[in-house]
């Protein structure tokens, strides 16, 4: 089944300052074809994109869009010619419809410029009908489930007649059954010739939905052929490099669940908020790593928000190193020892526009300071510890948060809670978004916590993750325990099956 | 590994070094040099001395606006405070037969407790600032109106009071010298402080602070309190200079105030803010007022003219936040 080359880029070429962001790349991609585009942070891959979508101009190099040459640099052109993104995070306006959505800015419109209601939905429904996309036009945006926003996106991606989608970790912030429901949109988009560049950090997703991939290290492509033709640590050396793969292989190899369980450390009974979970119960221990999974929606984040006193319990109770604990703010819980790491860093977790070493210290300002004076020395000491600890790249405290890689920010973040006093680390998704080198890096920090005698809980809708890093595995559906299972005797087949996704 | 060596540039791209804080200072310079040249006496340390003198009052006010600023709020009813501090001192001075102690106590615990309600309107009740602000500034001035009525209070004395505005501390006028113990102190607050550090971690992102355990409520609260208690003693001052009180000063004067943070690059948004840029911003209005004065501009052309160069700056110096991102 191969098409018609839509998208031609040769000797793709970018230079920030004297490095070189991409060198020298070469990229086709077909109609009707998936390629999978894959490199760990800071390989490339969105230099890659920015050329594509024209928001940054190569410094040399070519695009051929149907065999036409086009002046890179111009977003504009580039949408003309029928390339389109579907960015990680959702480009859209919540408070709109789906409708307004698709066509926001270019709705189809009356003599007097009134929009022509009748012929935008109906220039909707021809769309969505010839893709066999299924949306509610007239649900405001904000109350769909995240796979039926993306599928907006990609519906107004079309709607612009865009023939090349470019898809930037799309899967990002979706559940395992959403995910299947995007592939069959994307199956379904590739029958109708649509070529997709699809980017993403999970390996499974790649070998499951694209026939090529592209593979980026250090700027350049070091690998571009079939999926079926390089296996998976084939892959993944590609990927990383000779080092990095061997860590990542042992990190999925199991050798983590040799655990030496200290004593129960948080123990919940009957946990209860009405509407959202009940009657949960567990007991966390000293020295292990539990992780709660479920699908979207089984009411995870919303059980260890109010385990860390950021939302309220209607019922249940719980204890801590044998005291009661019933925090009314995290403020209460911190001075207990009890820190968490929220699933959105951006929104909940980081300062941006602060440094690192602000970031740092902020759950811990008691610490260093006194009489509310910062006491310098002892700021600047943290930092350097968790620094060199972590290996926040660059190692610069001045360095602003915001402009740190994804991995680096949920180092940052991380962190700001390895501090004395620290019992119980809770985690809600740490490694999303975050590249397969970082990834590894954070498991071998969480590893060493756990060795230390720290109770980490962690939230993770990714069962290989689960698979790798737990200890035991608590499965939530629809705000109950159904299960807590012992990984070693726990295959992923049974896991899947508990989960009651497939 | 791979992400260290792919983003090492940043650290030293030029663009980092070229930050906002470079652009004030430079139309600061370029207006400075500008005015010297036409006026030569521009440069004369009395005059230095009397742009500094001219900025005091809205200066002290601006640095507690730059806090409230910070935390992604705002103050609009700094203008009452200030007239309701000198009312009160007078009124009070006239009672206790002229102990200073207790006027300048009073006047600054009546703005503090403003700034109270204020801030747990914002912080507790979650009310949005503008609105709030915009209705404790009706309030208050009713509340002057109502306890000093329309007409001016004669200040006599006693040297004591009157030596806050109008006094001098080795050649320099006492009401520059609390703006420079003013400004190092806040610039001490902001950087080197628990409170400090809380204020921008709230303007920045006020969801993360609560889950890092930081009470945003009380932050905010306190920012409004200082915010107010600056504007009490900015009221001191005026009335101290000018010998008299009276219930309709400071009308107004909040847009100048929040003129010299916005163009000290403090975000109305939230977040960034320095209040060494602040006294930029403040020094940038002196500078204009005193040069357009020196140049014997006819008023109307002032107005213009200030108008003019206020947008020229802030464009100079948003363009520049612009690159930066």
């Amino acid at each position: 089944m191969t098409g018609e080359i839509l998208l031609r880029g040769t000797g793709l070429t970018k230079k920030y300052g004297g490095a070189f962001a991409l060198a020298d790349a070469d990229l086709t991609i077909r109609a009707g074809e998936v390629r999978a585009l894959v490199g760990a942070n800071g390989a490339g891959k969105s230099t890659l994109i920015k050329i594509l979508t024209g928001a940054v101009r190569p410094d040399a190099g070519e695009i051929e869009i149907r065999g036409n040459r086009i002046e890179p640099g111009s977003p504009a052109r580039m949408i003309e010619a029928g390339v389109a993104c579907i960015y990680q995070h959702a480009n859209l306006v919540p408070a709109m419809t789906v409708l307004d959505n698709i066509f926001l800015g270019r709705q189809p419109t009356h003599a007097l410029g009134l929009v022509n209601a009748r012929e935008q939905r109906a220039q909707a429904e021809r769309l969505l009908g010839g893709y066999e996309i299924d949306l509610p036009l007239d649900t405001v945006v904000g109350d769909l489930p995240t796979v039926k926003q993306k599928e907006v996106e990609i519906a107004k991606a079309l709607s612009l007649d865009a023939k090349v989608l470019l898809m930037d970790e799309p899967t990002a912030w979706l559940s395992l059954h959403e995910v299947k429901n995007l592939f069959r949109t994307i199956e379904s988009l590739k029958e109708r010739r649509v070529a997709i560049l699809y980017i993403s950090h999970v390996l499974d997703e790649i070998y499951e939905v694209a026939q090529d991939v592209t593979i980026l290290r250090d700027g350049r492509v070091v690998a571009a052929c079939p999926v079926g033709h390089i296996d998976r640590p084939e892959l993944l050396r590609r990927l990383v490099g000779e080092k990095l793969a061997r860590e990542v292989a042992t990190h999925s190899a199991g050798d983590v669940n040799e655990s030496r369980r200290g004593e129960a450390c948080l123990v919940c009974e009957g946990l209860t908020r009405a509407g959202v979970f009940h009657e949960v119960s567990f007991a966390l221990h000293a020295g292990e790593i539990l992780c709660i999974t479920g699908l979207v929606g089984s009411k995870r984040t919303e059980l260890v928000r109010a385990i860390f006193g950021a939302d309220r319990l209607d019922s249940g109770r719980m204890m801590l190193n044998g005291r009661a604990f019933a925090p009314k703010n995290p403020r209460d819980a911190i001075e207990r020892g009890v820190a968490f790491v929220p699933e959105d860093r951006h929104h909940d977790g980081l300062m941006l526009q602060m440094s690192v070493e602000d970031n740092l210290v902020m759950a811990m300002l008691a610490s260093v300071s006194r009489h509310g004076v910062l006491q310098r020395r002892k700021k600047a000491a943290h930092t350097m510890q968790q620094i060199s600890r972590l290996g926040i790249k660059p190692a610069s405290p001045r360095y602003r948060v915001g402009k740190l890689s994804g991995g680096n920010q949920q180092k940052v973040l991380i962190g700001k809670w390895l501090q004395r006093g620290t019992r119980v680390l809770i985690l809600d998704e740490p490694t999303v978004g975050i590249d397969v080198g970082a990834k590894s890096e954070i498991y071998s920090i969480l590893k060493s916590l756990k060795q230390e005698g720290a109770a980490i809980l962690i939230v993770s809708s990714d069962i290989e993750e689960v698979m790798a890093i737990a200890d035991r595995v608590m499965v939530m559906r629809a705000g109950k325990v159904h299960g807590i299972y012992d990984t070693v005797r726990l295959t992923e087949p049974e896991l899947i099956s508990y989960i009651g996704g497939e | 590994m791979l992400a260290e060596r792919r983003r090492v540039w940043l650290v030293w791209h030029p663009r980092a070094a070229l930050h906002a804080s470079t652009a004030l200072p430079a139309v600061l310079l370029v207006l400075g040099a500008l005015f010297a040249i036409l006026k030569p006496v521009f440069l004369s340390q009395e005059n230095l001395i009397s742009i500094v003198h001219q900025v005091a009052i809205i200066g002290i006010m601006a640095f507690g606006m730059t806090f409230v600023v910070m935390t992604g709020g705002i103050d609009l009813s700094i203008g009452p405070v200030l007239a309701v501090a000198g009312v009160l001192a007078a009124e009070v001075l006239d009672k206790t037969a002229d102990s200073v102690a207790l006027a300048t106590a009073a006047a600054i615990a009546l703005s503090g407790a403003i700034g109270l309600v204020n801030g747990v309107l914002v912080a507790r009740l979650k009310l949005p600032p503008i609105v709030v602000t915009l209705a404790t500034l009706s309030i208050v001035r009713g509340g002057a109106l109502l306890m000093a009525g329309p007409d001016l209070h004669l200040i006599r004395g006693p040297r004591a009071f009157l030596f806050i505005g109008s006094g001098t501390v080795a050649g320099l006028p006492f009401s520059v010298l609390l703006f420079l113990v003013g400004a190092a102190f806040f610039t001490f607050l902001q950087y080197r402080t628990r409170f400090g550090l809380s204020v921008t971690a709230v303007g920045d992102n006020e969801r993360a602070a609560h889950l890092s355990g930081l009470t945003v409520a009380r932050v905010k609260t306190i920012a409004y309190i200082l915010c107010s208690c600056c504007a009490g003693l900015a009221g001191l001052i005026q009335s101290s200079q000018v010998h008299t009180a009276t219930a309709t000063y400071g009308m107004g004067i909040e847009l100048d105030v929040i003129a010299a943070v916005v163009l000290g690059g403090t975000s109305l948004a939230g977040g960034s803010g320095a209040i060494p840029l602040t006294i930029a911003g403040v020094m940038l209005i002196g500078i204009i007022d005193n040069g357009l004065g020196l140049l014997n501009v006819p008023i109307e052309m002032q107005l213009i003219a200030k108008g003019s160069i206020i947008i020229g700056a802030l464009a100079i110096t948003n363009r520049d936040l612009v690159l930066e991102h």
